[in-house]
Formats: C-alpha cells, structure tokens, sequence
C-alpha cells in the first residue's frame, strides 16, 4: 500500500465529488436541511391543525340528563367551547361529521348505588381531532363537576373532601427531565443518523464504481501506475468520508433542530427540558458514526462494482437501504435493553450503543464487543472487495448480474465455468 | 538492444454464456523496435484492442508472456504501467476536472518525479495548445479540445511506450488529423508507439511497421514496402485482402 498515492486518488475522488450537485446534495445538503425542514413542517402542520381544532367550538348532543344534575347541563351550557346541540340521529352524525360528542346520561350499574349516581357515555370519533377535542372537553367538564359534586356531599356528611376521598395514587417520575430529553433523542437520533450515513454514502459508492464505467474513465483507472489495491483503498475512503461527513452533519442539524422545535412542544407542556446530550457521549458516538460509515461504505462499494450504469447502480445498493433500517424498528420497541447478544449484530449494535451514548450510559464491555464486531464485519468486506478486484469480467465491467447472482454462482455454480489456463491477474 | 515491447505467444480466451469458449487472441507474437510506430491493423473484432488491453495490464493473458521495457505485464503489471501511456478513443476524461487538475493529477499518480510536475503540466498546457481553457472544466470543453487533453494526460508522466489503441474512431476529419499529428511528434520525440486501427490510410501514414491481425491471429508483420513485395500488391487495402482471403 502507498500512502501518497493513496492520497493523490483520494483528493481527486474528493475534488471530483465536491463539484457534482447530486452528491453535494445528497451527502451535505441534505443532511443538513432535510430532516430539521421535516421537524419544521411537521411541527409547524401539528401546532397549526391542533390550533384550528382547539379554536372550533365542539357540538354536542346531552341525552337523558338526570333531573338532580340539571346543574351539569347548565354548565355545559355555558361553556364557550361547547355547543349543544340536537340531532336526529347521533350516531351517524358522530360518524359524518355533523356532529363531535353525544353524551348519555344513564343509572349506575350498581343497584345499590346512591339516588344520584349517573354513568355517562361518550360516543365521539377517534379519527376526527374536532371529535377528540370534543371528548375531552367533556370528560374535563364531567370530571369537574363530579369533584365539586363529591365535596358538597362531603360537607353534608360533615367530613373533609380528604378524608371522604379515602385513597390516593401519587405517580413521581424520577427521571430529570434532562434524562427525559436523552431518553428521546436516544430514540430519534439513530434512526437519523443511520438514514444519513446511508444516503450520504449512496451516490458517492454509485459514482465511484459504476459511474467510472459509465464516464467511460474505468479503463483509464485501470491502466493508473500504482496498485489497485491503492485505488480500491482511496475510492473506500472517498465514500466513507462523505457518508461519515454526512452522518455528522445531520447530527449536528438535528440536534439544533431538536432544541429549536421540540424544546418548545414539550415546555408547552409544562416542562422545560433541556434538548441536549452530553459532551462525554461525544467520543462514544463519532466513534460509532465512524464504523457505521466505513461498513455501509465498504458494502455499498460492493453492491455498485457490480452495475454498469448509475441507474444499475442505484437498484443494486437500494435494497441494502432498506435492510439496514430493520435494526431500527428493533430499537423503537419499548424495553430493547442492549445485551451481549445484541452486541454481537451488525448496526443494531452500534445504533443501540449510540442510543446509550445519548442517554449517558456507557456499557463499556459492550461497546468493545461492538467495535470488535463492526471491525471484523469491515474486514470481511474489504476481503470481499479485493477478491472482487481479481476477477477481471468485474474489473473490466463485462460482468452482467448483481452481487446475489454472483456469489451464489460462487458457492453452486449453475452452468460450469469452463476453467482457462491463466497466469494470474494484474495488481 | 532488447526491443522496448516483446509479446510471445500471447492468447485470451473469454467464456460467454451464449457463445462459450471464445478466443480473441491466439498466439499472437510481435516486437516493437524502439522509437517506431507500429501498427495493428485489423477489422472490428479481430482482437486488436484485446492484445492492446493486456499489454496495458487491464487483463491477463490466457497464455503466453509480454513484456514492456523488460517488465511483465503481469507479474510486474505497475512498472509496466509507470513506463505506459494508454490512449483509447472509448475512454474518457474526469468530467468534473478541469484540464490542468487532469493533467496534473496523471503526472503525478504515474510516479512523475514530484518536483516537477508543474513545470511538465505547464509545459503540456503549451504544447497542445490548451492555454486558454486550461482551467476550465472538461465537461465544457469541445470533443476537439477534450481529445487534445486526453492525449496529454497520456504522456502526462513522459512513457517511453505510448498505446493508442482506435484513436480516431467517432472523430471528424480535423480531431483525427490533430491525433494522427500528435502521433508524429510523439514519434519524433524518441516514444515507441502502438497503434492499433482499421483505417488503413491512417496506418498507411503513420506506421513504420504494420501487423495485419485477423480472427485473433496475426497474418503478416513488416514494413509497408515489404508488405507490397510478399503481396505483389500496392494498396494497403488489397494487402490487407490479400492476406485476409489467403488465410480463408
């Protein structure tokens, strides 16, 4: 291996690559702006729906209103955000649209029950915000006047509202609200940054292999006075740099985003949480950033070798796309602790690594097995890469089939390959 | 003296799917002389570009050896490729480069001595011509003007050998003239030049010494004039055909 022309292949790879727009887009563009653009319209979509329903006034229908709680329909009545309202039939005017909640007033199941005891039931339509609302409003009402109704009975009883009450459930979340944002941002940040570090990847594995034969400059590369190892090793930094530069890109984007958009959301909840991680996780996730873009990388490169043109290109590493976002859908499920045995799965690991980083948990022994695990996975790649170097109808682009068509020509041949008298190839 | 390119029995076969065992090149043999032009003369599909390709070092001969400046091409395939300069009209240059980051960029990856670089990209620029738009990028350049680059990243790193393997197929009669010109000077500069074509007026003008190659075999090899004597023919076409049908 030569360094300085390993360096010389890899700055023109890089020069070349900073010029063309679809990958000036996809691998820094777009990391920067797409997903904070994302949050944006979606959170902007959100507050301005939620607006539009919380602003209308909900219509709703009282049915069987006991006589001693005419003081509730009254209420009801009054309240500015309620409109009630009659209709024929309640039940498709829930489901049309023409009416949002109908409330009925039934007795309590209990026989034994007190005199003025009700049930009421909401009939209202999930799939409807202006019906939920309605819902809620209600419920809110209902609940309302059933604790001001509880405490005159109280005082009629000659007793406290406390002591009439009895029972108590006390919920204490224990988690700072700075590990509430970490928690979060360990769920949302992987997902990001793998997307990134794929796309960011893509067009640069595509152009470097494929787009080579279809600029027609591969046979060019091939007569280059230096290795084709070196050139291999120059076209896997190239590609991992740009995936690499795109993951943290789109890192950075995020996060400022997620404090720009969601900071907010969450304070109009009451609770001010810091959208932020810590400094300390910083290594442990440019770390994983780093094996991350080197293996998408490495498999990449090899799925394009295979195509001859940019299109060809895009339908054989397309599918790799989608099969490393499978890890993520592990990693949403509620409870996915990281285990020994996760560790031991390419990119799960490292997503679940960086899912800890972000919360402030570092399994040291576990992340060892992680690096150990994304480092053999690299090399088994670049094994496969330089194999891949020595056959010539690769080399040469006379090849015609995906990687899945080759190897299992490797492993059962279909049609035997008559074998040719060869020397060797030339390296 | 060693000749700078001797080819021994060289042959490449390929399998196809359809077609199996295919033999492009079948024992071929020849030696270039140093500082000559020499010409592989042949029809489309006749094994020209084959031969030309393994003597680059792009693919690997089937059987049989080559070697340029005593190097094999292919246990020695990267000092094969320091010595080499490969010219083919169905390559192409970096689009996104322009013409002197192309230049500088084959100077320096074919192990041209560091610190001279610029002074052979300069000396480059001017000599073909391309002052003007040296600094603009070559995928705004005319094919005339793209054609002149691609020669001089050819000889960016000074080869002793240089392959021009159908320089002037797709080019109209100006660019091929240009070609055919740069061939000449290279020539007079002391390069040893292969040259592969089925034009037979090109190889007519250019070449010192002319193979006639044909269903992978080479038929005849000699100087023009001693082509027409074992032929008794004058044009090189009716050599050509002479030689073609007498194998038939």
């Amino acid at each position: 291996m030569n360094l300085r022309d390993i360096r010389i292949l890899y700055f023109r790879e890089l020069r070349s690559a900073l010029r063309d727009r679809t990958i000036v887009t996809a691998s820094i563009l777009v990391p920067i702006l797409l997903y904070p653009l994302i949050l944006w319209l979606a959170y902007t979509g959100f507050t301005f729906v939620s607006g539009q329903s919380a602003n209308l006034k909900s219509r709703v229908m009282l049915k069987n209103v006991p006589a001693l709680h005419l003081l509730l329909q009254q209420q009801l009545r009054s309240d500015p955000d309620i409109e009630v309202t009659t209709v024929l039939d309640p039940e498709s005017g829930v489901r049309n649209g023409t009416l949002d909640a109908m409330v009925e007033f039934m007795p309590p199941n209990d026989p034994s029950a007190m005199e003025a005891n009700f049930r009421a039931k909401i009939m209202y339509d999930e799939s409807r915000d202006r019906s939920g609302t309605a819902e809620s409003r209600i419920e809110e009402k209902i609940r309302d006047y059933r604790k001001k109704d509880l405490e005159r009975r109280a005082g009629l009883l000659g007793v406290s509202r406390a002591a009439f009450q009895n029972l108590w459930i006390d919920s204490e979340n224990v988690s700072s609200n700075r590990q509430m944002a970490q928690f979060f941002l360990g769920l949302i940040l992987p997902t990001f940054l793998l997307v990134m570090l794929a796309t960011g990847a893509m067009n640069p594995a595509i152009d470097a292999t494929a787009g080579e034969r279809e600029n027609s400059t591969w046979e060019t590369v091939m007569t280059l006075a230096t290795s084709r190892s070196n050139v291999l090793v120059a076209k896997y930094l190239y590609v991992a740099t740009m995936s690499f530069t795109a993951g943290v890109l789109n890192l950075i984007a995020m996060i400022f985003s997620l404090r720009t958009m969601l900071a907010p959301l969450f304070r109009s909840s009451g609770a001010d949480i810091p959208l932020s991680i810590p400094l300390g996780s910083i290594p442990v996730i440019v770390l994983g950033t780093g094996l991350m873009a080197l293996l998408v990388s490495a498999v990449m490169m090899i799925l394009a070798s295979f195509a001859r043109t940019f299109k060809e290109g895009q339908s054989m590493v397309s599918p790799f796309y989608v099969v490393i976002m499978v890890p993520l859908m592990f990693l949403s499920a509620p409870g996915t602790e990281f285990t020994p045995k996760l560790a031991l799965i390419p990119i799960m690991n490292v997503t679940m690594m960086f899912r800890e980083a972000i919360q402030g948990i570092y399994h040291w022994p576990l992340i060892g097995i992680t690096v150990a695990v994304e480092l053999t996975c690299i090399a088994a790649a670049m094994l496969v890469a330089t194999h891949l170097l020595r056959v010539e109808d690769l080399v040469t682009g006379t090849y015609s089939g995906s990687f899945v068509k080759f190897a299992l020509e490797r492993i059962k041949p279909i049609k035997p390959i008559k074998p040719i008298k060869r020397r060797g190839s030339p390296q | 003296m060693p000749a700078p390119i001797s080819v021994r029995e060289i042959s490449k076969s390929f399998f196809d799917e359809g077609r199996g065992e295919i033999h492009a090149v079948n024992a071929v043999s020849f030696e270039c002389r140093e500082g000559e032009v020499f010409g592989l003369l042949g029809a489309n599909g006749a094994g020209k570009t084959t031969t030309l390709r393994m003597l680059s070092t792009i693919i690997a001969p089937s059987s049989g050896s080559a070697s340029i400046l005593g190097h094999d091409v292919v246990t020695d395939a990267e000092n094969v490729r320091k010595n080499l300069g490969f010219y083919s009209a169905s390559t192409a240059l970096y689009p996104r480069l322009t013409a002197r980051e192309t230049i500088k960029f084959f100077a320096q990856i074919n192990q041209y001595p560091p610190g001279r670089v610029t002074e052979r990209v300069n000396y480059l620029i001017e000599r073909f011509g391309i002052t003007k738009y040296a600094d603009s990028r070559v995928d705004r350049l005319s094919s005339g003007m793209k054609q002149k680059v691609s020669i001089a990243r050819t000889v960016a790193h000074d080869p002793r050998i240089v392959i021009f393997d159908e320089p002037t197929v797709g080019l109209d009669v100006l660019n091929a003239l240009e070609v055919q010109d740069s061939i000449r000077q290279l020539r007079s500069e002391g390069k040893t030049i292969i040259f592969s074509t089925h034009i037979m007026s090109e190889a007519e003008k250019l070449c010192d010494r002319i193979a006639i190659i044909h269903g992978g075999r080479i038929l005849a090899c000699d100087t023009l004039a001693n082509l027409r004597d074992s032929s008794g023919q004058h044009y090189l076409e009716d050599i050509f055909i002479h030689h073609v049908r007498d194998r038939a």
